[in-house]
């Protein structure tokens, strides 16, 4: 094998795609080669280098596509109003159209002010405000010698409804998700946290539990998660949380939330938290249950 | 080298049988049953239309207009091969889309010109967020902005086999399955999509 063909197959070797007497033939050149064995442990760093490239996409993004997923699903689903509309206006007669025209211009005119613009929402109690913020986005000449002014309007509209319904759901959501304010999350929280049923607010419990960077916020969401703290998905936050949580409270919550069910890994865990936790009541705790447990304190 | 998403879906495969329940269940219309099988794919579905469209907003496009596909079409699958193949079958044809489209368009970019350089999109709103250190941020910018440009250099089946490869980690045999292509064309595509990128970014990383 010459150098050249060694060079070209070393992607492929990386990776594992050679075949078995290519691979055997490489391996025997760079035995043999230090310029090729260079070359290949510089195309591994390369490899690495792509490694840093990866992106993973964030947790809100994934629950924000569940969401829409099963939005659009059901939207699906429903028959379209417009087959009916359509044969009820073939059987209208010719006279008759244009009357039913002008009802439908009054019809849109009065929807627009009075259907909400959230799918799914036209049962709720809705009731509108006047504008209560206004921003001016752009100004822009144009050539009359006018000025295109674009504001956005911020319009206060107060929905009632049950936390059964999907829409009202994904906006006690987005709520829990509102970074800007702290206050407002806290109270969504306290809302969803009767809800964990749902798998999506679930996956905002969790997700709030170990992202979110108010520790009210964080109790909140323990809370919400005390009945499913056997579930593998909830133990393997809350053992991060016990773990990385700056909060020594938020902690403790964890540790007695982990401790309601038993795993294999509990007590590994516990030793670990026992070695490296800095607050005394934390460690205490700790020590605690290993001894209730059975087992050692210390890791040897 | 990454090769989590492979070992997680393999490791999902195993219990097959309650797969195949699972899509039968579907495909007589148990939304319940769909919205499990969604949630055993989404997450690697998810990613790979991120690194591939490297935008949140086209990525969350790609994984509805994806599992929409397979909710309509699902009454199709004759299990002929693994849900596994199907499912991505369909997941890179409409992430191919996305990215020939926007070769077409040259519309949403992954890098945007800035006053201070070409920056990636994606890498940009991550920046925003963390507030690290100036000195590790500036060689990331650096490194975004680079991979912003090797990647638009690569033919969208390029980008599609060496994101399956390098970061699914997924066999050359597979990819084949997926693209309905063979093994060998899969390899050719591998090679120049990595010629490419170490002719990009060799001195760089």
């Amino acid at each position: 094998m010459t150098c050249d063909s060694a060079i070209e197959l070393s992607d492929l070797y990386l990776y594992g795609e050679l075949a078995s007497h290519q691979e055997e033939e490489l391996e025997q050149h760079l035995h043999g080669c230090d310029t090729c064995q260079k070359a290949l442990e510089g195309r591994r760093a390369l490899h690495r280098g792509f490694d840093t490239l990866r992106l993973d996409p964030p947790p809100e993004l994934l629950v924000e596509c569940r969401r829409n997923l099963l939005r659009h699903r059901s939207m699906d689903r429903r028959p379209s109003p417009w087959i009916g509309f359509a044969t009820m206006w073939q059987s209208f007669g010719m006279t008759a159209r244009p009357l039913g025209a002008l009802a439908l211009v009054a019809l849109g005119f009065f929807a627009s002010r009075l259907i909400p613009r959230e799918p799914g929402l036209a049962n709720q109690a809705l009731v509108m405000s006047d504008p209560v913020a206004t921003t001016i986005r752009s100004v822009q000449p144009d050539a009359a010698g006018h000025v295109q002014i674009a504001v956005d309007e911020t319009r206060r509209r107060l929905i009632t409804g049950s936390l059964t319904d999907g829409a009202i759901e994904r906006l006690m959501l987005t709520a829990a998700r509102d970074e800007s304010n702290d206050g407002l999350r806290v109270e969504s929280m306290e809302i969803l946290k009767n809800r964990a049923t749902s798998a999506d607010v679930r996956d905002a419990l969790l997700i709030a539990l170990r992202n979110d960077p108010n520790p009210g916020v964080r109790f909140k969401a323990l809370e919400g998660l005390k009945g499913m703290a056997g579930q593998p998905e909830v133990r393997k936050t809350l053992s991060y949380v016990l773990q990385n949580d700056q909060n020594p409270g938020v902690r403790i919550q964890a540790i007695d939330l982990l401790t309601q069910h038993q795993d294999s890994g509990l007590v590994g865990m516990l030793q670990q938290v026992v070695s490296k936790e800095s607050n005394h009541y934390v460690r205490q705790r700790c020590e605690k249950v290993l001894q209730e447990l059975n087992a050692s304190v210390g890791t040897f | 080298m990454a090769q989590p998403a492979a070992a997680m879906v393999s490791a999902r495969l195993a219990p097959k049988l309650e797969e195949t329940e699972l899509i039968r269940a579907v495909q007589q219309g148990d939304q319940s049953a769909f919205e499990a099988l969604v949630r055993s794919y989404d997450q690697s579905v998810l990613g790979l239309a991120m690194n591939l469209l490297r935008s949140p907003e086209d990525a969350r496009d790609a994984y509805q207009e994806a599992f929409l596909r397979v909710y309509k079409n699902i009454h199709l699958f004759r299990f002929d091969c693994s849900f596994y193949t199907w499912l991505y079958r369909i997941v890179t044809n409409v992430c191919l889309d996305h990215l020939r489209k926007r070769k077409i368009r040259r519309e949403e970019p992954a890098s945007v010109e800035t006053g201070d350089g070409a920056i990636d999109r994606t890498y940009s709103v991550e920046e925003d967020r963390a507030g690290g250190d100036p000195e590790r941020s500036l060689w990331n910018r650096q490194l975004s902005s680079r991979i912003g440009v090797v990647l638009d250099q690569l033919t969208p089946r390029e980008r599609m086999v060496f994101e399956l490869r390098h970061y699914q980690g997924m066999r050359l045999r597979t990819i084949g399955e997926i693209l309905e292509t063979t093994e060998e064309a899969a390899k050719n595509c591998l090679f120049r999509a990595t010629q490419k990128m170490r002719a990009g970014l060799g001195d760089f990383v």
